[in-house]
C-alpha cells in the first residue's frame, strides 16, 4: 500500500529532516509513529499526502509513484486518503454538515448522496445531532470527531494522522483512539503520528520509531520506547 | 458537473455578501472605470455623429470659369444631378449671385451699379446639396477635372477642424480606456488578492482534501463576473442619465451641435461595457489567483 524506497528529505535551509527511510505499510496496517520533536515524524506525513517532495527516493502509495506526481494529480491522491491533523482545521464559517460534505464536494458529487453519506459519517462519529452546529461551538474532542468524520465521508484508503490527540484529554483521546480502531477494522490503514505513549502502548500496534530523520525500531505489536 | 456549478454560484454571492465593503470597492472601480469609458466612447461617437451630419448638410460650392457660356453650365448641371451623391444641383448665374451679396438695403446703390455694370466680378456657381448617406471625398474626386468648374468650395476649414478633434478624441478615448483598464485590473487584482489573503486558511484545508486549483478558482471567477455586471449595470446607469442632461444643456448652449446617438447605439454601448466590466471582474481575479500552490505554502 505505502512503501518508501530510500527516501531523503532536505529542506531548503539545509536541514536533513528524513534520511535515507526505507518503510513498507500494507494495507490495513495501523502504525504509529513516535519520536522526539524534530525526528522528522511531521516530513514523514507530509510526503505521504505531497505537501513536500522527497530529495531523494520515491515513494509509492497504491501502486503510483507520488514522488513523481505532476502538482495537478495530488488533488486526486489526496481525494484517496482522510488527513487529520492536530489544529482541526475545519472551515470555521460552515457548519458540522457542511464541513464533512466538502471532501464530497470538491468530486462534485450530487446534493442527494452528499446528504446520506453525510449522515453516515456524523452517525459513525456520534454527531448527527449537532450537524448544523458550528465548529466553535463544540468541544475539542467534538471538532476532532468532525476532522474524522470528512476524513471518512470519501471512504479512504488510507487515513493520515499527526497528533489527533494532541489538544485533547485522556478519555476524549482514548474515544478517539476507539474510534480509529473501529476505521481500522474495517480496512483503511492509519499511520498516526504521536507522543501519546499511553496510547501506544496500551494498544500495542506496528511502531515505527524515528530519530534524527532515520528509522530505529519498526516493531509489530511495539511500546513507545524508543532510547 | 450541475452540482458544482450551483456550489460555485453559492460561494461567490455568499463571498460577495461576507465581504461587503472589498465588494463595494471592486464594483465601484468597475463603474467609475467604465462609465469614464462609456463617455469618451459616447463623445467620440457623438462627435462623429456630428461630422457625418456636417458633411450632409454642407453645401459644395462649384466655381465655374467667368466666360463658361449657358449651354455649358446647363449641361454641367444635368451632368452632376446624375451623381449618385448629389440630391439637387442650382446653378447661382452672376446676377443672382449678386443680388445676394448686396441683398441688405443699405447696400442697395452698390447693387445698382453692379448690375450696371458690364463686368460682374462674380462668376456663375452651381450650388450641389449632397445626399444624406454619402460621403464627401468621393463626390470631391469626381468634381475636380470637371470643366468648366474652377474651383470647389465646401466649408473645408471648419470641416477639417471638426475631423481633427474627432480623431484626437477617438486617440485620446483609445488611450483613456487602456489607461483606465489597466488601473482597473490592477484595484481588482488587490481586493481580490485581500480576498483570498482573508480565505487562505480556508484555502488550505480546501485543497487538504483534495480540491483541485480550479475548484477553488471558479468562485472567485464567479464573483468577478458578478462584480463585473454589476459595475456595468451602474455605469450604464450613470451614462444613461448624465447623456440625456448633457444633451439637454447642449440643445440649448450649442443649437448646432444637436446630435444625439439613437436608443439602439445606447443599447449598443451598455453590452459593451458588460462585456469589459466582465473582463476586468474575470481577468483581476485571474490574474490574482494564478499560482494558488505557492500561495498556498507561503508562510503565514
Amino acid at each position: 500500500m505505502i512503501e518508501l524506497q530510500n527516501v531523503t528529505k532536505i529542506y531548503p535551509n539545509g536541514v536533513r529532516a528524513l534520511n535515507n527511510v526505507s518503510l513498507s505499510v500494507p494495507r490495513g496496517d495501523f502504525v504509529f509513529l513516535v519520536g522526539p520533536s524534530g525526528a522528522g515524524k511531521s516530513t514523514f506525513l507530509r510526503l505521504l499526502f505531497r505537501e513536500e517532495l522527497p530529495t531523494e527516493g520515491h515513494l509509492i502509495i497504491d501502486g503510483k509513484d507520488v514522488s513523481d506526481m505532476p502538482e495537478s494529480r495530488v488533488p486526486f491522491l489526496r481525494r484517496n486518503m482522510g488527513i487529520v491533523l492536530q489544529d482541526f482545521q475545519l472551515l470555521q464559517r460552515r457548519t458540522v454538515s457542511e464541513n464533512v460534505a466538502f471532501g464530497l464536494r470538491v468530486l462534485g458529487t450530487p446534493d442527494n448522496i452528499i446528504q446520506a453519506r453525510v449522515q453516515e459519517a456524523l452517525e459513525q462519529v456520534g454527531l448527527s445531532h449537532k450537524r448544523r452546529m458550528f465548529p466553535d461551538e463544540l468541544s475539542g474532542g467534538e471538532q476532532q470527531r468532525v476532522c474524522i468524520a470528512r476524513a471518512l465521508v470519501n471512504n479512504p484508503l488510507i487515513l493520515i494522522t499527526d497528533e489527533p490527540t494532541g489538544n485533547l484529554d485522556p478519555m476524549i483521546s482514548y474515544e478517539i483512539m476507539q474510534l480509529f480502531l473501529e476505521i481500522n477494522s474495517r480496512g483503511t490503514t492509519i499511520i498516526m503520528a504521536t507522543h501519546n505513549h499511553n496510547l501506544v502502548n496500551k494498544l500495542r500496534k506496528r511502531v515505527v520509531a524515528l530519530v534524527e530523520g532515520r528509522i530505529i525500531k519498526d516493531e509489530p505489536g511495539g511500546t513507545y520506547a524508543y532510547e | 458537473m450541475l452540482a458544482s456549478l450551483s456550489f460555485f454560484l453559492t460561494e461567490a454571492v455568499t463571498s460577495c455578501r461576507r465581504a461587503g465593503l472589498m465588494t463595494f470597492i471592486t464594483v465601484s472601480t468597475i463603474a467609475v472605470t467604465l462609465l469614464l469609458m462609456g463617455t469618451f466612447l459616447l463623445a467620440a461617437t457623438t462627435t462623429e455623429g456630428f461630422l457625418h451630419r456636417l458633411q450632409q448638410e454642407s453645401l459644395v460650392t462649384a466655381f465655374l470659369a467667368p466666360e463658361a457660356s449657358h449651354a455649358d453650365v446647363n449641361a454641367l448641371k444635368l451632368r452632376l444631378t446624375e451623381f449618385e451623391e448629389v440630391e439637387r444641383a442650382e446653378i447661382v448665374w452672376p446676377e443672382a449671385a449678386l443680388r445676394e451679396l448686396f441683398s441688405d438695403a443699405s447696400d442697395r446703390d452698390l447693387l445698382q451699379i453692379g448690375l450696371a455694370s458690364e463686368s460682374n466680378p462674380l462668376p456663375p456657381t452651381i450650388r450641389i446639396k449632397m445626399r444624406g448617406s454619402h460621403d464627401l471625398q468621393p463626390l470631391l474626386t469626381k468634381l475636380k477635372g470637371l470643366s468648366p468648374i474652377e474651383s470647389v468650395s465646401y466649408g473645408e476649414d471648419a470641416y477639417r477642424q471638426f475631423q481633427g478633434l474627432s480623431e484626437l478624441i477617438w486617440l485620446g478615448s483609445m488611450l483613456v480606456i487602456l489607461l483606465l483598464g489597466l488601473a482597473s485590473l490592477f484595484i481588482v487584482y488587490n481586493t481580490v488578492r485581500l480576498t483570498l489573503y482573508m480565505r487562505r486558511e480556508e484555502i488550505v484545508i480546501m485543497k487538504l482534501v483534495g480540491a483541485t486549483n480550479w475548484f477553488i478558482r471558479w468562485p472567485f471567477v464567479i464573483e468577478g463576473v458578478i462584480q463585473g455586471i454589476a459595475g456595468a449595470i451602474l455605469a450604464s446607469l450613470m451614462l444613461f442619465l448624465s447623456y440625456q442632461f448633457i444633451l439637454a444643456r447642449l440643445a440649448v448652449l450649442v443649437p448646432f451641435f444637436a446630435i444625439q446617438v439613437g436608443f439602439g447605439y445606447l443599447l449598443k454601448l451598455s453590452v459593451k461595457l458588460t462585456m469589459m466590466g466582465i473582463v476586468l471582474g474575470i481577468s483581476g481575479s485571474l490574474l490574482s489567483l494564478r499560482d494558488l500552490n505557492s500561495f498556498c505554502r507561503e508562510p503565514s
